[in-house]
């Protein structure tokens, strides 16, 4: 008996590109499908730029627009690039809604040290993940936005109303940062 | 190393070096193993970033997104089927990965109790379709399929798993090891599965990845008692 089809030969863009296909006809297997492979790395994403806050929620805002968008996906750009994009739009909107960018600007190179410093758990995933969490707020902006999402500095520099030259120094940091996770 | 040189470092991992610049660098790399290194380690976290995978945020969200299309578009907008050509991954589902148990659980009573008690563990769209075949979604007759489907494996698995385990003295030591490990992996995402479909129950996609996980460990017993007999 062959109940089950391997996809096993598709590349993960393939997949995504046959799951938007078959979503946009009204597969909402696809699209659950699209969910969990996408989820964990947007869930990183919204965390990193939210905070613990709303991470819940604006998750499942991310993913319904996504429903609602997936008809205008045309394919030129990886789907996980063209998620990633959606998911910064609707992340920074309900960032400019909850109205605390000014409150939650800044981080200094102390934190950043220390961020580096508190390398406690022999994990690596668990403690560059925690890193992240820990470093200053608008380096961890800019690393995630350039690095995860693949935004140019000029984009981010618009997005968080900063030079792009401050985007790079702060990228350069975080970097440097995180480095101390890997072995030399 | 000094500063001047490791502020532009990031630079030169993205390319953005001027072509004078970047000349400049490489040559400074030459004979600084301290920067040499730290260009390295540098590129090994922009390579995580690129590929980090995530965590599973909580199983609430999905029901959440679900329930939200459906309350926008009606309850026929998710999970409605259109065709059913291709399947998940090979991947464990980021999902399912957080923070489940690894205990190891026979799935033959697990399934003999879905056969006995069919839509026991469904949500009431599938509990009222498998009374009345006639009227069954498409999505709960997907769910129904793969579960029907793990079913069979699993009478084959219980099987199987008797006869390459209890025979092991015919394979080589090495073969068991390998048999074992591959075992403990599958058999976690079987009980990570199951976990996750006691979540939500109603998930078509859970569904067809704990199928797709039973069949994984029917070929591994098959190509192993394979082995053993030759």
């Amino acid at each position: 008996m062959s109940v089950l089809r391997s996809d096993t030969d598709l590349t993960a863009g393939e997949r995504d590109a046959v799951d938007v296909e078959l979503a946009v006809s009204g597969d909402g297997a696809a699209f659950e499908r699209l969910y969990y492979r996408h989820v964990g790395r947007i869930h990183g994403l919204t965390r990193w730029l939210m905070g613990q806050e709303d991470v819940d929620d604006v998750l499942q805002d991310i993913f319904v627009r996504l429903w609602e968008k997936l008809h205008t996906f045309k394919g030129q750009a990886a789907f996980s690039t063209w998620l990633h994009r959606l998911a910064t739009n609707v992340i920074l909107r309900r960032r400019a809604e909850r109205g605390t960018r000014s409150e939650r600007y800044g981080g200094s190179l102390v934190e950043l040290d220390r961020a580096a410093a508190e390398r406690s758990t022999p994990g690596l995933k668990v403690d560059l993940e925690t890193a992240v969490e820990r470093l200053p707020e608008r380096a961890r902006e800019v690393f995630v936005l350039h690095d995860m999402s693949g935004y140019k500095h000029e984009e981010i520099a618009d997005f968080l109303g900063i030079s792009a030259g401050t985007s790079r120094s702060q990228l350069h940091h975080a970097r440097m940062a995180l480095r101390e996770y890997f072995e030399g | 190393m000094s500063d001047h040189w490791t502020e532009k470092l990031s630079a030169y991992l993205d390319g953005e070096l001027t072509p004078a610049d970047r000349r400049a660098l490489e040559r400074h790399l030459e004979g600084c193993a301290a920067c040499r290194a730290d260009t390295e380690r540098l590129g090994r976290v922009k390579e995580w970033a690129a590929t980090y995978a995530g965590t599973a945020p909580s199983p609430s969200v999905w029901r959440g997104v679900r329930d939200e299309i459906r309350r926008r578009e009606g309850p026929a907008a998710l999970p409605i089927a259109a065709r059913r050509r291709f399947r998940i991954g090979t991947g464990l589902p980021l999902a399912l990965a957080a923070s489940l148990a690894l205990v190891i659980v026979g799935v033959g009573g697990w399934l003999a109790g879905r056969a006995t008690a069919p839509g026991s563990g469904l949500g009431a769209e599938e509990r009222g379709a498998l009374g009345s075949a006639g009227a069954m979604t498409i999505a709960a007759r997907q769910t129904n399929a793969a579960l029907l489907a793990a079913e069979r494996y699993g009478a084959a698995i219980a099987q199987l798993e008797q006869a390459v385990l209890h025979d092991r003295s015919r394979l080589d030591s090495a073969t068991v090891r390998v048999v074992v490990e591959k075992l403990g992996v599958i058999d976690r995402a079987i009980a990570e599965a199951r976990a996750a479909m006691a979540q939500d129950p109603e998930s078509a996609y859970l569904a067809e990845h704990f199928a797709t996980m039973m069949r994984r460990k029917l070929n591994l017993l098959r190509s192993a008692s394979a082995v053993r007999r030759s």
